[in-house]
């Protein structure tokens, strides 16, 4: 029995529960993905095609998604999560076995109307099983070694998986994502020191290891690394993505060049211009203020899903949502930081915005699962 | 751990059954204030973090944030190439000719490798490609893509149309790596002075460029010295004259059905060669790979006016006469016996054409008499000879400044006997390069100082140690002279220009012994203005054979001779020389100071 259970008669039921949905939430997530929408239109050169009326039909069915997933009571989806789990490991199994055969590394599976990525899908169902074990955990045995083994063997199955795709990006916001659920829930500190002293050494090691035969990462990640730290000693190879992309934001200024002028993306400078790139082209097209308020949008969702969180007495909603806001966060400032020469060239969408099917419906859902969160709170 | 309150407080619950209640009801109600209090711990704790993260969430902003601004606030800076591999671009000086024209430059452009791990479509790569570079075969592209290899070169440099269209293949996998080539903007003129460069240390971002032959080869450390900052290297050749020399040298070995020819036109007085040729050549931006097999002086690579070496024949005779006349034994007008056959321990030395039993010294080089020669090197002998000859640079290579020259060494007669000196005295047993030729006619014919060849671009005349006086150099002038107007290179003569010259036609030797009969070097050497003059030219061709008069004709005269002066009458406007009526006998002109 979960504390909501015994409470819910407090709670709306039928279509009552759509005056409790957070409209607000889900009048920002609809002008973020506005803003991705004019971005490709943009991109491809004041067309509809081939990329915003994919990503428009992509975004409705999000939404109906995001809906049928909110009016569906969150202990409903506390209790799914084990399988949940358990099915998206599947998917990642079947991607690298089966995918494999393909050509190339494949990371999606053809569902015919989308292809879906496994690894996008993880991150939901990852924080969803960790906030159920802790729901379901006493809160006294949680730091004790055995209870700690456990979520890091839930972390660690998928994480390896993706890192094997190889899909570095991914691996590291899974791996952020569910020690971030772990922090949340409490667990002792000495852990997560452990945790940031062994990541001090895996990175030396990882470096230290460079050139040998058993070296830890391929050799295309070690040059991001290189370039990352000094981009201007490769400009026109491998530093090519964040050297052409900071000439966009420096020559976006203060309030851009305005819709359809930008030229480093409408001349084809940028690479991956509307997927992982495209913040350049926001940035190039409607300057420092387009940026900040898109960057001001994503704060606004996230500060929603920190207060539903807040609000609910149920440990599994408030840590559900929570891990939902880390993850978003950690899209969304990977991505910028990429983008901005902050962090190396990992291969993160900018959520919501890029164009892909699998990121933009799997957030939806999220936003389901905090919204279902939202609106089965006692009061 | 504090101490907790306990479940069954036994005080409570001795005094509840006193009141008839139940007790489990207070154990019940302790258990949930206690799981409350767990609750709000846990809660408690819970925002502790979420407040540390929430710290980190707004750190993260305010560091996006802060980075975009001064992005937008940044001027946008267009990366240089020059910053990847600048240790090596750009560091090979350019080379020009006299005039600054220039030879040879320097033409950034790109290499092509791959990275077959990053190629998203192998097959669409492979047809690209071969479709951008018919020489690339598609299957074999894809075997090479579709290996476990990591990195392929595809090519070692690119044109700019190429580079556009791999880049619109769009394949990530293919990339491009800035290199520095060397540019022969002329072709092929000038091929063997400059000779070539190709890549040394290769790298993806840079290579080395280093000179193989020619000027590029001798003097590849200082082109490629930073300290020289860029300054050219000055050859003393002259763009537009090597141009027509050339010209005039390729249409006059195919009329004359020539294997080959050579060419060296050279300043008198600087020794500064003004063009030098050798037929057939190359183009230094692709050049040729050696032979492999057969005789290396085949290859267009050979540099026939400094490499080659041959036995010049007659025109050696000049040099026989302009010692015995140094050394006052005869006087042009002295009278030589030429009557022939002359035998000498078992051989004869006869005349291509007799002219009666005595000449004089004049006529004996008009009418190319090798008996004639023969009597005067007797007269001297062989020490003698040798001394002379080596004083004009024949017993030596030239050390003009290509690495060429070095192996381009006289090959001298083993034993020096009275027939060796004979055979000498008008150029057979003795082989030398065109070049050494020209270094010593400018030697006699400038007023009598020694002239080394050189291909740097020199402030003033070479001041050479004396070979021959001034009176004998202006005879020697006089009889090269006689020679086009009265003797054997009577086709020779250019109105305006007073050419003088030698010819000399040397059947070629045997590679087993002996001579051709039907095989001949045939050599022009001039002067011109003969009465003061200021360029050399040696016009060489090797087996030419025209008929001409219903015969078979390959002296020289009827050959290297008319070339020769096609040659003189393109270039001595470009070299601007004024054509002049010729002087009448006693009359001068023009000043001869020197």
């Amino acid at each position: 029995m979960s504390f909501l259970e015994y409470t819910v008669k407090s709670t709306p039921n039928g279509l009552r529960k759509l005056l409790y949905v957070n409209w607000a939430l889900v009048i920002l997530l609809t002008a973020v993905a506005s803003i991705g929408f004019l971005m490709l239109y943009s991109v491809a050169g004041g067309s509809m095609s081939p990329w915003v009326e994919p990503q428009m039909q992509r975004f409705g069915m999000g939404l109906v998604a995001m809906f049928v997933v909110a009016m569906v009571p969150i202990w409903f989806w506390r209790n799914m999560s084990g399988l949940a789990y358990g099915i998206s490991i599947l998917l990642l199994l079947y991607v690298e076995f089966f995918g494999a055969i393909g050509m190339g590394a494949q990371r999606w599976i053809d569902l015919g109307f989308m292809r879906l990525q496994p690894s996008e899908l993880t991150k939901i169902t990852l924080v969803m099983l960790l906030a159920a074990y802790y729901d379901w955990l006493d809160s006294r045995k949680m730091s004790r070694p055995l209870y700690v083994l456990i979520p890091l063997l839930i972390i660690a199955v998928p994480v390896m998986l993706t890192l094997r795709q190889p899909d570095l990006g991914t691996a590291l916001l899974l791996l952020m994502g569910g020690g971030a659920v772990m922090f949340l829930a409490g667990v002792h500190w000495a852990y997560f020191a452990a945790v940031v002293a062994a990541g001090v050494g895996a990175v030396t090691a990882v470096f230290a290891s460079r050139g040998t035969p058993w070296q830890l990462l391929q050799d295309y990640q070690y040059r991001r690394i290189d370039t990352f730290l000094d981009p201007s000693t490769d400009p026109l190879g491998a530093g090519y993505h964040i050297t052409q992309s900071q000439i966009a934001l420096g020559s976006g200024g203060f309030a851009g060049r305005g819709f359809m002028q930008g030229t480093q993306s409408r001349l084809n400078f940028l690479p991956e211009k509307h997927t992982d790139f495209i913040f350049t082209t926001l940035a190039e097209e409607f300057g420092f203020i387009g940026a900040a308020s898109l960057l001001l949008l994503y704060l606004l969702i996230l500060l929603f899903c920190v207060i539903t969180a807040l609000q609910t007495k149920d440990r599994f909603a408030s840590l559900v949502t929570l891990g939902i806001a880390v993850a978003f966060f950690l899209y969304f400032a990977l991505n910028m930081a990429m983008v901005m020469g902050l962090a190396p060239v990992v291969g993160v969408p900018l959520p919501l915005v890029s164009y892909g099917g699998s990121a933009m419906l799997v957030l939806m859902v999220a936003f389901g699962l905090v919204q279902s969160a939202h609106i089965h709170r006692p009061r | 751990m504090t101490l907790r309150t306990p479940l069954r407080p036994l005080t409570r619950i001795l005094k509840a059954r006193e009141h008839g209640e139940n007790p489990d009801a207070i154990e019940r109600e302790n258990l949930r204030l206690r799981h409350e209090a767990i609750r709000d711990k846990m809660r408690q704790r819970a925002e502790t973090r979420l407040l540390l993260l929430a710290m980190c969430f707004f750190a993260a902003f305010v560091t996006v944030g802060l980075r975009m601004s001064t992005l937008a606030a940044s001027e946008p800076e267009e990366p240089r190439i020059a910053t990847s591999g600048s240790a090596i671009l750009n560091t090979r000086a350019d080379i020009v000719d006299r005039e600054g024209r220039v030879l040879a430059t320097n033409l950034v452009t790109n290499s092509l490798y791959a990275h077959p791990h990053e190629i998203i479509d192998p097959v669409a790569a492979a047809r690209g490609l071969a479709g951008i570079f018919p020489d690339l075969e598609e299957e074999a592209l894809l075997r090479r893509f579709t290996s476990d290899s990591r990195f392929i070169w595809l090519r070692r440099y690119i044109s700019p149309e190429q580079e556009q269209q791999v880049h619109e293949l769009g394949e990530p996998g293919l990339l491009f790596g800035p290199r520095e080539m060397r540019l022969y903007p002329n072709g092929s003129v000038a091929a063997h002075i400059l000779g070539g460069a190709g890549f040394g240390q290769e790298a993806v971002n840079a290579a080395e460029v280093i000179g193989v032959a020619g000027v590029e080869a001798q003097f590849d450390e200082d082109l490629r010295d930073p300290a020289r900052d860029g300054a050219p290297l000055e050859l003393s050749i002259d763009l537009t004259v090597q141009s027509a020399v050339e010209q005039v040298l390729a249409g006059g070995m195919v009329i004359m059905n020539a294997r080959g020819a050579s060419a060296v036109l050279m300043d008198v007085h600087t020794g500064e060669i003004r063009a030098m040729a050798s037929l057939p050549d190359f183009d230094p931006n692709a050049r040729p790979q050696p032979l492999t097999e057969g005789d290396q002086a085949d290859s267009p690579l050979f540099n026939r006016a400094v490499q080659g070496v041959y036995e010049l024949g007659s025109v050696f005779k000049i040099f026989t006469v302009a010692q015995a006349l140094n050394e006052g034994l005869v006087n042009p007008a002295t009278m030589v016996d030429t009557t022939g056959p002359l035998r000498m321990s078992g051989f004869s030395i006869s005349d291509f054409r007799s002219y009666g039993p005595s000449q004089s010294v004049s006529d004996v080089i008009v009418h190319s008499s090798n008996i004639g020669t023969a009597r005067l090197a007797q007269m001297m002998g062989a020490e003698r000879q040798q001394r002379f000859l080596e004083q004009l640079g024949f017993f030596q290579p030239t050390l003009v400044e290509m690495v060429e020259s070095r192996s381009g060494r006289p090959l001298l007669p083993a034993r020096w006997g009275e027939l060796t000196t004979m055979t000498v005295s008008y150029g057979h047993g003795i082989s030398t390069s065109p070049l050494h030729l020209a270094a010593a006619y400018a030697s006699i014919t400038n007023g009598g100082t020694l002239i080394r060849p050189t291909l740097l671009r020199q402030d003033g005349p070479q001041m050479g140690e004396r070979v021959v006086s001034e009176a004998v150099s202006a005879q020697i002038r006089d009889m090269l002279r006689a020679v086009v107007t009265d003797g054997t290179a009577s086709f020779g003569d250019v109105p305006g220009y007073a050419v003088g010259g030698k010819t000399g036609s040397a059947d070629k030797p045997r590679p087993t012994g002996g001579y051709f009969e039907d095989r001949v070097l045939s050599t022009f050497a001039s002067i011109f203005p003969a009465d003061d003059p200021r360029y050399v030219l040696i016009v060489t061709l090797d087996e030419p054979e025209i008929v001409a008069l219903g015969e078979a004709r390959r002296t020289a005269g009827w050959t290297a001779v008319p070339v020769a002066a096609e040659v003189i009458r393109r270039v001595a406007p470009l070299l601007g020389i004024r054509p002049e009526i010729e002087p009448l006998d006693g009359f001068q002109l023009s000043s001869a100071s020197d």
